[in-house]
């Protein structure tokens, strides 16, 4: 009872102190969002100002805490910057899991690096990043960044659940425009979410998303981009890197694109005009004139890319390609289109995403989207699209990088929204024609030619640029079934008129068949067994797809070696399903001779969570059947 | 004396650059070589360097000092797509000095050559196709992209590297992914400096050095040391599996200061022998000095003390202590960042400071105890002495008169278990009195894997369940734990699942995958597998050791370049306890197989007993080296043959 008064105060003073730092202690996260997660984001608050078409101030603040080591990445602590774009502030404060501030990383202790990668040889984008060794989890990040930028031609999308394994408590958006900007916005999949708009007018929008728990990843599911919600934005008159531009339809979008980016890129010395006439000759067709302009281009080009200011949006011009042989998506394009040009074909430049998974231009959001270009060629009532990077690809193919998705077609009088070429499932197809023998030593060897189309093509067409070890390693890993696998004459011949690649491989393995006491046991499956390498997985969630199907068909002649009987051959098998169709027959011929034929059919297509493992069966079903074995006893 | 030797070498260099004139200078490129359509040694190879030739000499500017001047040429032949990117080039360049200015690089003669119409083509590079890139605080790139290169072109350019940092020239590296026909390389080194030089790889070169008199950066005449080194077609060198580090047999000429001896002041030693390297890292205010310091933990310390009076116990503790405390940054390196006692106060630093904290501490708790400067796999080998070959610190006590190496930046280590990147040839202990001492990091220990199965097999159902035991020792534990540390139960089950053949598993308990890291870490399950025999005519055949089968040779190659590298010996053991299914019988048993390979380096034995209805099979393989010479790969590679082929011998069991 000596102070009353003191302890009466320290008690007030431990009780505001408290009530401060348990904003970010951990104790309050709910079980739920905790489950599956390696971290959960606290807080996510983006605040977007467009103060005119040429100015907008981005605020971010992020609350992450992070449970171990893997959560690191989810806490985002990055800005990225270049010329137009300037970082106001940033920093970030660290709290132990009480909620105790541990460290505070003011913007000079931020890293600060190029953000040139992979394929880029030059790009003036730099980014800003925090590099935090935590001393132990969980621990939680509270990270503020402000950013301006005369660029409005990317409105950030709201994309708060950017992964697996993280949950989100509390997301918030709050965007401000004028409203002569024509501010649009478009939702994807804010079904099952906790989401709720709380603003909506002609100046002001806001979104709230509460409680979204973490989600595992899973094999075979879309893309996160088609699972997860998220808004896009955009304007219809926005600004790019010193340019005004206009977005209302894809046709007036379009319309200025050429006008404001294209024009005057594709202009061409009369030398080359000439050159390149001298080239085409009196061939009249405009599709045969773009093969030959297609092949000059190949030969001649090489992919570099280098992003320098608006040169990041517009192509290098055409003129530069052509004396330096060099030049991204957009100059490969643009200079082939002026070749075109030059012979009187039009073409038109095209935007899309290239990516193995395909995946669409939003057809009803006009705004600048994709990360590629390819240029179209109107052919009938269709295009021929050509991918100018590739040095390899045959003309007009499109493989397994810009096939079946909804693309941008540049024309002067405006932009349309074209489907590509879808590859049908029958005609991805792979063609194995072969023989082999065993000898009485269980020693297998034989030859095949193997014939692959469609989108099958462009996985095998990459061979031809192989080194031998790569090659070795390769056709080893292909036939990994066969062990001691030795590699004979390799021949390969690349149809591009008719797009069928065919590997003519002779091989050789010592005990392909394993022998036990008189008995000789083998799979006679040799050439082409599907592993069946489906996962399992515990209680899938998300849907799953298919996104090319194919067709392999086998027919392969068996040699059995001599003094040898057949105790049990493996029935014929067939399997029909909503997944495909599989078949195998063995046919007994004079000689100790067998024919083995073998057909898969995999159709394309989208399924529920709950028909995985009906897949994994059906895939699993195949792999057995595949290594069903054949029994020889010596007489 | 002097001019007669002056003489001389202007007749060699003049006898040496003619020969050379017609072929490895820059613009004088042949018909010939544009016409060749691939490599005469390596017919597959995507582009050649047709020459490299390097020269290193010494400028001196007032106010600057002595610069390095390093001068580079190449010409290099395209011959197909794929070695297109050889017209990209880059040179990274340190920016990140405290004393001195930053380095700099400047490309030149750039150019691309075709033939047109039976005609040669050059195109020059210009400025638009190259670039400076500031990558960070201490590095910064230079780019250039060449014009005009097809399939069948010819590029060439030259670039200048100046340094102020004399410490260690940079590397000369004469051997690529690509085969490379020529090179030469040339230092012009004054007599005031001594480097030490070292040739890697197994290539044999010509070099031959010479003394000759030189005025060319002190206005006074001096003598120079030229050293000349030379060789003709070079193989390329390319990636393959179980290789610590490509680049401990690349060919490459590196240098470093041994010794600097200016005629009126005291020569300075920087290395020459283990001792000086020593002595002198030990001598640093960022090493020795650090290492002094104890006052900041002596609380904690007599804490840790006062639970026992064991050393081994108390090392164990103090161990524990500092890895439990400390969070490394992920920095390597031998000296201090920001110190340690900021690093204690912090809880995190990086590698030298977290192991002197440890080794601090136990000295002070009167353990025998001192760093030792270790290389990591990634840095390569140290075989000569110099400083710039280590990367990393650690400690090594001595208890009873036996060494244990200890790594506390580290989550999973334990004493005596240290990462698996530190795996890597020898280190050197340095004592306070400046001498030192070779410490073999390869560990003699042999980690095991143990795997015990009891099951029995479901003919009707196509089933095996049953249980399995998994015990991981040492290191095989410590990589167990490093690779597992972030997932949790459920998804390493998927893992594991997948990983053996789709078992399902149930009813799973895992010991010691944290807590005491010094015991083995033991799994324990239930499983059921659906694919791993097959029923045939009425007969049962199945696999030895069911799902753990080895299926491909780790080693498909047909030829080798560099040496197999496992890191440290290993033994597995399988012992499967079968149940015969009612109313089947054993037909047939895999032959019993015993192989061992030269002086016992690699073993494998498959034993195999049948009583009544049960089979007990029991399998071991044992790697006992860590490192295989390159000659040793066939046998390697027949050892794994075998293995697999015994594996994949089936039992095969009958009906009554």
């Amino acid at each position: 009872m000596k102070s009353p008064f003191f302890a009466l105060f320290f008690l007030l003073f431990s009780l505001i102190s408290t009530a401060q730092k348990s904003d970010f202690s951990v104790l309050g996260i709910a079980d739920s969002l905790k489950a599956n997660a390696d971290a959960v984001v606290r807080l996510d608050k983006m605040d977007i100002v467009i103060t005119s078409q040429r100015s907008m101030n981005i605020k971010v603040q992020r609350v992450v805490t992070v449970f171990n080591g893997t959560g690191l990445s989810d806490i985002d602590a990055y800005q990225g910057y270049d010329k137009s774009t300037s970082v106001k502030s940033i920093e970030a404060i660290v709290y132990d899991a009480f909620g105790n501030e541990i460290k505070k990383v003011k913007r000079k202790d931020f890293k600060d690096q190029s953000a040139v990668s992979g394929s880029t040889l030059f790009s003036d984008n730099r980014v800003i990043f925090l590099e935090y060794t935590p001393v132990s989890y969980p621990f939680t990040v509270v990270y503020n960044s402000e950013i301006e930028s005369s660029n409005t031609a990317f409105l950030p999308q709201w994309y708060f659940l950017g992964g697996y394994a993280v949950s989100i408590e509390k997301s918030v958006l709050n965007v401000t425009f004028p409203n002569n900007l024509g501010f649009k916005k478009k939702e994807f999949h804010f079904s099952g979410y906790t989401i709720n708009k709380t603003l909506d007018t002609d100046t002001q929008v806001s979104y709230v998303a509460t409680n979204i728990l973490a989600q595992k990843s899973e094999d075979l599911s879309p893309s996160h981009r088609d699972l997860f919600p998220r808004i896009m934005m955009g304007l219809e008159n926005f600004h790019l890197e010193g340019v005004d531009g206009t977005a209302k339809t894809w046709e007036t979008f379009g319309k200025w694109y050429n006008e404001k980016i294209l024009t005057g890129t594709t202009d061409l010395s009369e030398e080359t005009k000439t050159k390149i006439k001298t080239l085409v000759g009196d061939e009249k067709d405009p599709i045969k004139k773009a093969k030959i302009i297609y092949d000059f281009v190949q030969k001649k080009s090489r992919y570099v890319n280098i992003a320098i200011g608006i040169g990041g949006w517009k192509p290098m011009l055409a003129t530069d390609v052509d004396r330096l042989g060099y030049g991204d998506c957009k100059a490969l394009s643009n200079y082939t289109k002026a070749l075109l040009q030059a012979v009187d074909v039009p073409s038109y430049n095209t935007i899309l995403y290239g990516d193995r998974y395909k995946s669409d231009i939003q057809s009803d959001f006009v705004s600048m989207q994709g990360n590629h270009m390819i240029l179209a060629i109107p052919n009938g009532d269709n295009y021929t699209f050509l991918e100018c990077t590739s040095q390899d690809d045959p003309f007009g193919y499109q493989g397994t990088f810009t096939d079946d998705r909804d693309v941008l077609v540049v024309k002067p009088d405006g932009g349309v929204i074209v489907r590509t070429k879808i590859y049908e499932d029958k005609g991805n197809s792979q063609l194995d024609k072969g023989v082999y023998a065993i000898d009485e030593n269980g020693n297998f060897s034989g030859s095949i030619s193997i014939i692959s189309e469609g989108s099958q093509y462009s996985s095998k067409q990459r061979l031809e640029s192989f080194q031998p070890t790569e090659k070795e390693s390769y056709y080893k890993k292909y036939w990994d079934n066969i062990n001691n696998l030795k590699l004979g004459k390799i021949a390969f011949s690349n149809d591009k008129e008719n797009i069928r690649f065919t590997e003519d491989i002779q091989v050789s393995a010592i005990s392909y068949a394993s022998l036990s006491a008189n008995k000789m046991i083998f799979a006679i499956d040799a050439f082409n067994q599907n592993t069946g390498n489906i996962k399992r997985i515990r209680n899938r969630k998300n849907p799953f797809q298919v996104q090319r199907g194919y067709l392999d068909t086998d027919e392969i002649e068996i040699n059995l070696p001599t003094g040898f009987t057949i105790e049990f051959l493996p029935s014929n098998y067939e399997l029909k399903g909503k997944f495909g169709e599989y078949k195998t027959e063995i046919i007994k011929k004079e000689n100790n001779k067998l024919l083995y034929k073998r057909s898969m059919f995999v159709n394309k297509g989208k399924y529920s969570n709950k028909e995985y493992d009906e897949y994994r069966l059906f895939m699993e079903q195949i792999a057995r059947n595949d290594n069903a074995k054949i029994i020889l006893t010596k007489n | 004396m002097g001019l007669r030797l002056i003489i001389v070498s202007a007749l060699l260099i003049l006898g040496t650059s003619k020969v050379n004139a017609q072929n490895y200078e820059l613009g004088k490129v042949t018909i010939a070589e544009l016409q060749e359509k691939s490599n005469a040694k390596d017919t597959a190879a995507p582009a050649a360097i047709l020459f490299k030739k390097g020269r290193t000499f010494f400028t001196y500017t007032e106010g600057k000092g002595l610069v390095a001047n390093n001068v580079y040429e190449f010409r290099i032949k395209i011959y197909k797509k794929e070695g297109l990117k050889w017209a990209n080039q880059e040179v990274s360049y340190y920016v990140g000095y405290e004393n001195l200015n930053d380095d700099t690089v400047k490309f030149s003669n750039a150019a691309t050559y075709n033939l047109e119409n039976g005609e040669i083509v050059k195109t020059k590079l210009n400025s638009e196709g190259s670039f400076k890139n500031k990558i960070n605080k201490y590095w910064n790139q230079a780019t250039i992209t060449l014009p005009n290169v097809k399939v069948g072109s010819i590029i060439e350019f030259k670039y200048v590297l100046k340094s102020e940092n004399l410490v260690r020239l940079p590397d000369f590296d004469f051997q690529y992914n690509i085969p490379v026909n020529y090179f030469e390389y040339k230092t012009e080194i004054p007599e005031f400096f001594i480097y030490k030089t070292l040739l890697v790889g197994n290539l044999k070169i010509e070099t031959n050095a010479e003394v000759v008199l030189s005025s060319q950066v002190f206005a006074s005449g001096y003598k120079q040391i030229n050293s000349f080194y030379t060789s003709k077609d070079i193989p390329a060198l390319n990636e393959e599996r179980f290789v610590d580090n490509i680049n401990n047999y690349r060919g490459s000429i590196q240098n470093e200061l041994e010794k600097e001896r200016y005629p009126d002041k005291p020569a300075i030693n920087y290395t020459k022998t283990w001792e000086g390297v020593a002595t002198s890292i030990y001598k640093s205010k960022d090493f020795g000095g650090e290492l002094k310091q104890k006052d900041y933990f002596s609380a904690d310390l007599k804490e840790i003390l006062q639970k026992t009076d064991s050393k081994k116990e108390q090392l164990n503790l103090i161990f524990q202590f500092v890895q439990n405390r400390m969070n490394c940054t992920g920095k390597r390196g031998y000296f201090v960042d920001k110190g340690v006692v900021k690093a204690y106060e912090e809880k995190s630093g990086n590698v030298a400071e977290i192991n002197f904290i440890l080794i601090s501490m136990l000295k002070t708790a009167g353990i025998d105890v001192g760093p030792v400067l270790v290389s990591t796999v990634e840095n390569g080998i140290p075989v000569f002495p110099n400083r710039t070959v280590f990367n990393y610190v650690i400690g090594v006590a001595e208890i009873d008169g036996q060494k244990i190496l200890l790594d506390a930046s580290n989550k999973f280590t334990t004493p005596n278990i240290l990462p698996l990147s530190l795996l890597n040839w020898k280190g050197r202990l340095i004592k306070e009195d400046g001498t030192s001492q070779e410490i073999d990091l390869i560990p003699k220990i042999t980690s095991k894997e143990n795997y015990t199965i009891t099951a029995s097999i479901n003919p009707a159902l196509g089933e095996i369940e049953g249980r399995l035991r998994i015990k991981k020792t040492d290191y095989d534990a410590f990589r167990f734990r490093e690779i597992n540390s972030n997932d949790n139960e459920d998804s390493y089950l998927e893992k594991l699942e997948n990983d053996l053949g789709k078992i399902e598993i149930e009813d799973y308990k895992i010991e010691n995958k944290t807590g005491d890291l010094s015991k083995p870490v033991q799994e324990e399950f239930n499983f059921k597998a659906r694919n791993s025999f097959d029923l045939i005519g009425g007969k049962i055949f199945l696999r030895p050791i069911l799902f753990f089968t080895d299926g491909t040779n780790p080693f498909k190659q047909e030829k080798r370049q560099m040496p197999v590298y496992f890191g440290y010996p290993g033994q597995e053991t399988y012992n499967v306890f079968l149940d015969i299914p009612d109313g089947f019988v054993v037909e047939s048993l895999p032959k019993p197989m015993r192989i061992v390979t030269e002086n016992r380096d690699a073993s494998y034995t498959m034993n195999m007993i049948s009583e009544e209805s049960k089979i007990h099979i029991q399998v071991t393989k044992e790697i006992n080296k860590y490192i295989f010479a390159t000659d040793d790969y066939d046998m390697l590679k027949e050892f794994f043959q075998n293995i697999i082929a015994s594996q994949n011998e089936k039992i095969v069991l009958k009906r009554i």
